[in-house]
């Protein structure tokens, strides 16, 4: 069997494995320990220049304080208004998309499907000027809208790969068993293929929540003031040009990036295997 | 009436011709099966007249009218998949009444119809389950139920039985002409097992390369082939071709059956040794090596001790024996 089970290394391997996985981990983690760890730093620390020491006490208020100072309830407010509206608008278009381009043989059927790909290939920061006149031309300039749409925009041609060759790989049988009956397509497609995606869509929505949720160039390119701006873009701002309240940033970052984390666990019973377990031999 | 008829059928996918010209009529409460080797374009005949895949040329009428541009959801008609097909989200019960509730039926309808197909089946006890939580014989009987529920005009299976096991796929045989009778409904049976295709049919389609190559009731096949493929398919063991002019006859081919060569120690026609005996208890199989025409079958009906290397004789039985010409035509 390859990979052979780390047990049955020669000793001097595993010790060696032993040693690298908790400082590759550390390393990793680094990082978020910093931030975790500036996040209940007391202001004065930071003042005096103790930047990586020991707090000289644990400062949970900071957590109030970003609540009572910033108004990150509101940046979090934003962030929901645009990160469900793509998650939603994305999985809606990329399962209608998936099933076409999927089930249904035309003659640019490969075509259409190259360009959705060939969309995720384009830099998406050379689309930032145009992007940023068309947002302003049709008034959704500095809107949670503005974004969401741009988002779904842009994020559907992954998603319709994704769903594509999800419904691919279902058995065409189940389909065709499905027209024989009688059932129009429209009803093959929700009563049928769409319970089986479900894990797809699990998986996606996880994978689109957490992308856009986390996003900080489109939140910067087409929001400006607190009334709009995520949380990511808004976080940003409560460092002033004068003022660095990185204990603020790092608590509103630790509590920023809870609901990716929810939002896995939320979906995680969906992710299953073998959904389609006793459909065909 | 007819329940089916093809008209000069024809299909190809790009350059490569699939079925080429078939002509055929179903009449209303038969049992066809079309049956063939691998490749010879019986399911794909099949599908096109489920729609599922398009006719390149040619007519497909169910009762009397046109379908060719009709979508499968719309021709009336159930089809059982070789690979069973069955909904995996979806318990017993709804498999078989999705179609009934997608039609826009009653609860207590759909409920009703799903229990009477589920009676004749032997279902009930499964209902509750998903196809994953049965066997692949269950699972077959479910594939099968599903289309019954429907009362379609016309049933297609396409190998239904080739997933099973030797012992379900005799037991599920029955079970379909059983069901045959029982609902009196014309049936469409595709399959490369010809035992299956003489038991089950009323009526055989035999095909090979896309060509009909004979029609008729399973003993008029067997007893009456037009030409040296369908003497060879139909039957088993295999029909053996002799060298005709080697036994002073004026045909190309002679055709006889293993049960219609005999065999003898001591006198006969061609010479020659036994290569292998298969003894199967009420039956024995000799096959034997012979110098002028290969390797030929015996079937003798009982127990029968026949050695390896063993020198035989045997003899045709002339008035049994079909004649062929070179082209492997029925000289008759």
């Amino acid at each position: 069997m390859f990979p052979r089970p780390i047990q049955q290394a020669p000793r001097a391997s595993r010790i060696a494995y032993q040693v690298a996985l908790p400082v590759a981990l550390l390393l990793w983690l680094l990082p978020l320990l910093g931030v975790a760890m500036t996040s209940v730093r007391p202001a004065s620390d930071l003042a005096q220049g103790n930047y990586f020491g020991m707090p000289s006490y644990l400062a949970f208020e900071n957590y109030a304080d970003v609540f009572r100072n910033s108004p990150i309830a509101h940046y979090i407010l934003n962030s929901f208004k645009v990160t469900i509206p793509t998650v939603i608008g994305c999985l809606v278009l990329s399962c209608m998309t998936g099933f076409a381009l999927a089930i249904y043989k035309f003659r640019s059927n490969l075509l259409v499907f190259f360009l959705f790909v060939a969309g995720n290939f384009v830099p998406f920061q050379i689309l930032m000027v145009p992007v940023r006149d068309l947002t302003l031309s049709l008034g959704l300039y500095n809107s949670t809208l503005g974004l969401a749409l741009f988002h779904i925009a842009f994020q559907t041609g992954f998603c319709t790969l994704f769903m594509r060759n999800f419904i691919k790989a279902l058995p065409f049988e189940l389909i065709e068993a499905a027209r024989v009956e009688g059932v129009s397509e429209v009803r093959i497609f929700w009563f049928i293929v769409l319970p089986l995606m479900r894990p797809a869509i699990a998986a996606l929505s996880v994978l689109i929540f957490t992308f856009i949720w986390n996003d900080y160039f489109w939140a910067t390119v087409l929001t400006t003031s607190a009334e709009t701006q995520p949380v990511t873009a808004g976080l940003n701002s409560l460092n002033g040009q004068w003022v660095a309240a990185w204990h603020l940033v790092s608590a509103g970052s630790i509590i920023a990036a809870l609901p990716p984390v929810v939002m896995f666990f939320a979906m995680q019973k969906h992710f299953i295997a073998g959904l389609t377990l006793g459909a065909v031999k | 009436m007819a329940a089916l008829t093809l008209v000069n059928v024809t299909k190809s996918f790009g350059k490569t011709d699939v079925i080429k010209g078939v002509d055929l009529e179903v009449q209303t409460g038969e049992f066809c099966v079309f049956v063939g080797p691998s490749g010879c374009g019986k399911s794909t005949l099949l599908r096109m007249i489920a729609g599922l895949e398009d006719v390149s040329s040619g007519e497909v009428m169910i009762n009397g009218a046109r379908v060719n541009d009709v979508a499968p959801a719309k021709r009336e008609i159930a089809m059982v998949f070789q690979s069973y097909a069955l909904y995996p989200h979806l318990t017993v019960r709804d498999n078989m009444g999705l179609a009934l509730k997608q039609a826009g039926q009653s609860k207590a309808a759909v409920a009703k119809s799903v229990d009477h197909a589920a009676a004749m089946l032997a279902l009930e006890p499964l209902l509750a389950r998903r196809p994953s939580e049965l066997s692949g014989g269950q699972r077959q009987r479910v594939a099968i139920g599903r289309a019954i529920v429907r009362t379609p005009k016309l049933f297609l299976f396409d190998e239904p039985l080739s997933n099973l096991d030797a012992a379900l796929r005799v037991a599920t045989r029955i079970e379909i002409a059983k069901l045959h009778r029982d609902l009196d409904a014309t049936m469409i049976y595709v399959t490369h097992d010809q035992i299956e295709a003489m038991t089950l049919a009323d009526r055989i389609v035999v095909l090979r390369d896309g060509r009909v190559e004979q029609v008729g009731a399973p003993m008029d096949l067997y007893n009456d082939p037009d030409n040296t493929f369908v003497a060879g398919f139909i039957g088993s063991p295999m029909m053996n071709f002799l060298h005709a002019g080697a036994l002073g006859m004026r045909s190309a081919t002679m055709g006889v059956r293993p049960e219609h060569l005999a065999i003898s120690r001591t006198a006969g026609q061609i010479e020659g040794t036994v290569s292998h005996v298969e003894k199967l208890g009420g039956e024995t199989l000799v096959y034997i090596n012979t110098a002028t025409q290969g390797l030929l079958t015996v079937r003798l009906f009982g127990e029968h001790d026949y050695r390896v290397d063993e020198t035989v004789q045997l003899t045709p039985e002339a008035a049994r024996a079909f004649h062929f010409d070179a082209a492997g035509l029925r000289l008759r």
